[in-house]
């Protein structure tokens, strides 16, 4: 895990409605009850609490294919060390 | 007895054309009015992204007199595109008519230079805002000063659905016209937030383009956003005719409905729905005779969604017809977009051409129209559609003929 993990999943943890425990990197994103807004919002606390700029356009649709909260923790940190 | 509605003048300001001739000259020869800028309020609050604003307008708007000097930018520009629709008309306003005159003229957002500059004075300077500021702020002040310039005193007020408020303005405020409650009226929208408040706010979002707007090619990412004011004026056919007016094109059609859905996320049925109430029961004989100027924000969900419901509405006729998107150069004017985008099909459809989709250089399976791409084209058009479907899921159209 690497140290972005843990605040990344704490961040999904809070939009993660759907969920009754804790997301882990196997949890599907389909079991989070996220929706496009949340995607928007999870960016906004990212770059809020860990003080980085996420490059992220919702016209690129850069998250269309993520299965799991592990492919969204990848997408993440790939943004941010875009910038 | 049928009231039937004419456009009998027309005013624009625009990023690509600061009044008709000028803005004419912008869309059939593909001008670009999106550039680089930077927006600040002072210090270290600014930030430098692609908008579409107007530049040159200082004079103009110096002159426009006292009671507009204490206006926010939105109702000045909405003024500067009445005084040239009521010239264009060749409307003189006695006291009768003004008695007649109704003003409908929408907005998104309202004053929000004066918001910006307000909150800034407050929480930075520790000052109180400008005493009038409320009166620059309010959604009707373009209306109001309207009404106390041009002597109009009949129905006014401002109509706010966000990217559907100038097509939602002109579509109700001819239905005023036809059910009795003005003869003649000025229709149309005002946007002006080319501000850093709003920008920030906008960028936040993530769905601002980064380089330019290219409705309906696959490399499309995003709207741009641009600022100005389209203004009509309507009439009711009879007392058009009576005073020997230019009758620019009759209204043929307004349709208006919601998604009820999603606040972003667009519906084919929704946008669909709005273009067959706008055609109502007119017959279209033939489909390659009929321009659409496309809401074409260049989003990743606009444009397919849009291209689907044409299909939908036209069936096989969808590939016959025209459908371009002038956002490519002028920007999404926000609330004003159906105010100066209702301007663009009305002067397609005089003029028979098309304006162009520019930008567009990646075909998308997923938007298989004819966009003009890239070129105006030349055609003999018998009918206009200004699609606008805003955020929130609301849809307005509005369609025209020749006369």
């Amino acid at each position: 895990m690497a140290d972005i993990d843990q605040p990344l999943l704490e961040i999904i943890k809070d939009h993660a409605v759907g969920l009754t425990e804790a997301p882990t990197r196997e949890t599907p994103i389909a079991d989070l009850g996220i929706d496009s807004f949340s995607i928007v919002e999870i960016i906004y606390e990212v770059e809020e609490k860990l003080g980085v700029e996420v490059p992220f356009n919702a016209n690129e649709n850069p998250f269309g294919e993520m299965k799991s909260v592990g492919d969204l923790i990848d997408a993440l940190n790939t943004l941010i060390e875009k910038k | 007895m049928t009231r039937n509605v004419v456009v009998t003048g027309m005013g624009v300001v625009s990023p690509i054309g600061a009044d008709l001739g000028a803005y004419w000259d912008g869309l059939s020869s593909g001008q670009n009015g999106i550039v680089n800028r930077e927006y600040t309020l002072g210090g270290d609050l600014s930030l430098t992204l692609p908008t579409a604003p107007i530049d040159g307008l200082d004079e103009r708007l110096n002159n426009l007199g006292r009671a507009l000097s204490r206006a926010d930018r939105f109702s000045q520009l909405a003024v500067l595109a009445a005084d040239e629709a009521i010239a264009n008309a060749g409307l003189e306003i006695d006291d009768e008519t003004g008695a007649r005159m109704a003003c409908i003229i929408g907005t998104g957002i309202g004053g929000q230079a004066t918001f910006d500059h307000g909150y800034e004075q407050m929480l930075r300077r520790g000052k109180r805002p400008h005493p009038l500021s409320i009166l620059k702020i309010i959604t009707n002040a373009p209306a109001s000063h309207m009404s106390i310039r041009y002597g109009a005193r009949g129905p006014a007020f401002a109509i706010s659905s966000a990217c559907a408020t100038g097509a939602h303005s002109i579509g109700v405020c001819a239905d005023i016209i036809r059910h009795g409650g003005a003869d003649v009226a000025l229709a149309g929208a005002s946007e002006a937030v080319l501000t850093f408040g709003a920008l920030t706010t906008w960028k936040a979002m993530h769905i601002l383009a980064s380089e330019t707007c290219r409705p309906f090619s696959k490399n499309r990412n995003g709207l741009i956003i641009g600022e100005g004011a389209g203004v009509l004026v309507l009439e009711e056919e009879e007392r058009a005719r009576k005073r020997g007016a230019n009758i620019v094109a009759r209204l043929a059609g307004f349709g208006m409905n919601a998604d009820g859905k999603d606040m972003i996320n667009p519906e084919v049925d929704g946008a669909a729905g709005a273009i067959g109430l706008a055609l109502g029961d007119m017959t279209i004989n033939d489909p390659s005779a009929v321009y659409i100027n496309a809401h074409g924000t260049g989003t990743l969900l606009n444009d397919p969604t849009e291209t689907k419901a044409v299909r939908e509405v036209f069936g096989a006729g969808a590939d016959a017809l025209i459908m371009s998107s002038t956002k490519s150069m002028h920007g999404h004017l926000l609330g004003a977009a159906g105010g100066i985008e209702v301007i663009a099909s009305i002067l397609a459809l005089n003029n028979n051409v098309a304006p162009p989709t520019m930008n567009y250089d990646v075909p998308d399976p997923a938007c298989d129209l004819n966009y003009a791409p890239n070129e105006a084209i030349e055609r003999k058009f018998d009918v206009a559609i200004s699609n606008s479907f805003a955020f929130g899921g609301l849809n307005a159209v509005v369609a025209f003929e020749k006369v």
